[in-house]
């Protein structure tokens, strides 16, 4: 369907988790990919599979956890990922996909300084000596904002605020210059002044180092201000997938729809909130057919039969409906085009 | 044996004073709370210092409205929730539920009538519940604390009213929290406030642990009780498209003090303080047609300990003068209703 080779491409992943309660279907078939420079968003609520799609990207699921394979396939950069050895897979991380956290309180070890933290990992992925390496490392807290970086980078993580660590990691990933980013709610642990800092950090590291972005989060604004393409998870499936502008606008899935519904506005007023009904599901023991199906108001006998397939509805939007055909799903071009152009300042709020 | 109804024509005689129509069913007035900070040694500790975590915040609440108190974190709006339900004492000022000055000494009948009718729900649902508790027994206690004396049978029969108003059946009174999921254990806080039959519920971010589409249900089932109940909420939370969508009111906290108080619409219309419209513009907005001009502040909140002189906004303001750094700005009504605490607001 796209024409050009994406960086990342998940084909039919399959990740189970054996526990002794049962085994956990934490994706089920999850198809997406990322391009070359392209920032990506990866939505979903708690539960649906988010961070496990990381983690099994990145192969760095707990023990309990598997891939199945076949069928399941992750091309990066052309190359299976699931065929590479260990070793091959520690060049692959941190050099080639770097990871940054939610958390960024737990990801810095409190007796280490930020010094030997960066030099330490940039010496383990480039050809530098220690002084090259400390140059790099102060170089990239530089271009994070840090101020006075070549006196605090001896300094400890607890002397620095969340959002500062926060930056100190996109600092430390980027400074091995990799091709992918993957960042794990970089900005939940965060208070909204700082969160708008650091996601205006990680916007212009994207446009700067032509950084193919994978932003998982469920803070559907800090999606529609950082990606222009969106996979939306639910249940351990992508039940949506498009351009963000497009899917925002004009939701296709029942369930993205009902989101979208269910959360308060600043622009408009209203009295009740749309809801939908019921909790996620629980991977345990997931419902039959389509995982959506006990919450939504257009399931009938097929959606707790059958599992619906992947329908591309246009060049770019993929849907995981059995009736999307009966839903009104024509996108107003229009609609799209006109409210693009419109801006609203502070004070039109 | 007194009935439950005995109890609530004892309250009404405690608080014949009060005129709903003239004055706040709650106020804080020039609340304080300092938390101190000691130096210690082998020998001996001494304070050396203060966390203000709430620094003189004036706050009123009328009848059966709903009052939004928002902030980032560490700004001091769960200990001025937890200050109002007495968990902590006020180093100093004080506050005032219809008209009675709860921190003067009083007796234990008023002492429980006033606890009786000031309500809280938390804000994290796993750890707010007792798991080697059934619900049954949590939604309980109170009645034990404050009606001993009431037979267990009815006591029971109000357990499973209750449960049924916040949406939840019968037979999850035998169970334990455990087995419920989070927006159904945030049902069983509620329900557990609502036991008493309170007047004033504070509810301390309620639906920031909760899934969106999870917090969408939590928050049309307090627009209900709020209506069934005629109850008056104090809504803390961060999330300021939630403050909006419930408060008739809102109160900008920022490093104990209040930064801002209007009705809802004046608030997001007419935003007066700097750092209200900082706010304002830093939220992320779920739909990508809309570009923001938006205000980056630099750095982050100063630190509770020591606070900067003046206006505790000052250094990270792009209005700041030389007044700012040396006065504390008063909370003045520019607007009728809208109180701003700011030398320069934007009029």
């Amino acid at each position: 369907m796209r024409k050009i080779e994406p960086i990342l491409d998940v084909k039919n992943l399959y990740t189970r988790f054996y526990t002794e309660s049962g085994v956990v279907e934490a994706l089920d078939g999850v198809n997406f990919d990322v391009g070359y420079g392209e920032p990506v968003g990866i939505v979903g609520e708690s539960g649906c599979g988010k961070t496990v799609t990381s983690h099994s990207v990145l192969r760095i699921l707990p023990k309990n956890g598997r891939i199945l394979q076949p069928p399941s396939e992750i091309y990066y950069k052309g190359v299976n990922l699931l065929d590479l050895t260990d070793e091959q897979m520690r060049h692959v991380r941190g050099k080639e996909a770097a990871m940054i956290f939610q958390d960024p309180m737990t990801s810095l070890n409190p007796i280490f300084k930020i010094s030997d933290q960066m030099v330490e990992v940039i010496q383990l992925h480039r050809k530098v000596n220690k002084n090259e390496a400390r140059d790099i490392a102060i170089e990239m807290m530089e271009a994070v904002g840090i101020p006075d970086s070549a006196e605090r980078i001896d300094n400890y993580p607890h002397q620095f605020s969340g959002g500062m660590r926060q930056r100190i990691l996109i600092a430390r990933a980027l400074a091995l210059q990799p091709s992918l980013l993957i960042a794990d709610e970089p900005t939940t642990a965060l208070d909204v002044t700082i969160q708008a800092q650091v996601l205006e950090i990680i916007k212009e590291m994207q446009k700067q180092f032509g950084l193919a972005l994978m932003l998982i989060t469920h803070n559907l604004g800090v999606v529609a201000e950082i990606t222009k393409r969106v996979h939306i998870f639910y249940g351990g499936r992508v039940v949506e997938s498009g351009p963000t502008e497009e899917i925002f606008v004009n939701p296709f899935h029942p369930y993205t729809r009902a989101l979208f519904d269910s959360i308060p506005s600043l622009e408009q007023d209203k009295t009740r909130l749309e809801t939908i009904p019921g909790t996620v599901p629980q991977l345990i023991n997931p419902p039959q057919g389509c995982r959506f199906h006990p919450r939504c108001k257009y399931a009938t006998e097929i959606c707790r039969m059958a599992r619906p397939p992947d329908v591309w509805v246009t060049e770019t939007r993929r849907v995981q409906c059995h009736h999307w055909e009966e839903l009104d799903l024509t996108i107003d071009k229009e609609k799209v085009k006109e409210v693009r152009r419109s801006t609203v300042s502070v004070e039109g709020v | 044996m007194r009935s439950f109804e005995e109890y609530e024509v004892l309250d009404t005689d405690l608080f014949s004073a009060w005129d709903p129509d003239k004055f706040p069913i709650l106020e804080t007035k020039n609340l304080k709370k300092w938390f101190p900070v000691a130096e210690q040694s082998l020998l001996y500790s001494k304070t050396v210092n203060f966390i203000k975590a709430v620094d003189g915040v004036n706050l009123f609440l009328h009848k059966g409205e709903t009052l939004g108190l928002v902030g980032e974190s560490g700004c001091g709006k769960s200990t001025t929730s937890k200050t109002i339900i007495k968990l902590e004492e006020p180093t100093e000022g004080s506050v005032y539920f219809k008209g009675i000055d709860m921190f003067q000494p009083m007796t234990r009948v008023e002492e429980l009538a006033i606890k009786r009718q000031i309500q809280m729900v938390f804000q994290d649902p796993y750890a707010s519940l007792n798991p080697r508790r059934m619900v049954l027994d949590i939604i309980k206690e109170p009645f034990d604390i404050h009606f001993a004396d009431m037979p267990y049978e009815e006591k029971e029969a109000r357990v499973l009213e209750i449960l049924s108003k916040v949406g939840l059946e019968d037979y999850h009174a035998l169970r334990y929290p455990h087995e419920f999921s989070g927006g159904q254990r945030q049902r069983i806080g509620i329900a557990r406030a609502l036991a008493m039959n309170p007047e004033v519920i504070l509810l301390d971010e309620p639906v920031s642990a909760l899934d969106v589409s999870v917090q969408a249900q939590i928050l049309n089932l307090l627009h209900d009780l709020q209506i069934d109940f005629k109850l008056t909420y104090m809504f803390i939370a961060h999330d300021l498209s939630v403050i909006k969508h419930v408060s008739d009111r809102v109160a900008v906290m920022y490093l104990g003090k209040i930064m801002e108080m209007a009705p809802t619409g004046e608030l997001f219309r007419n935003t007066a303080h700097p750092y209200t419209i900082a706010l304002l513009s830093a939220i992320p907005r779920p739909d990508p047609r809309i570009k923001m001009d938006r205000i980056i502040l630099e750095g982050d909140p100063p630190s509770p300990i020591n606070t900067p002189s003046g206006c505790p906004f000052h250094p990270r303001c792009w209005k700041a003068k030389e007044v700012c750094s040396q006065k504390q700005p008063p909370l003045e009504e520019i607007r009728p209703n809208h109180y701003v605490s700011c030398w320069f607001p934007e009029i």
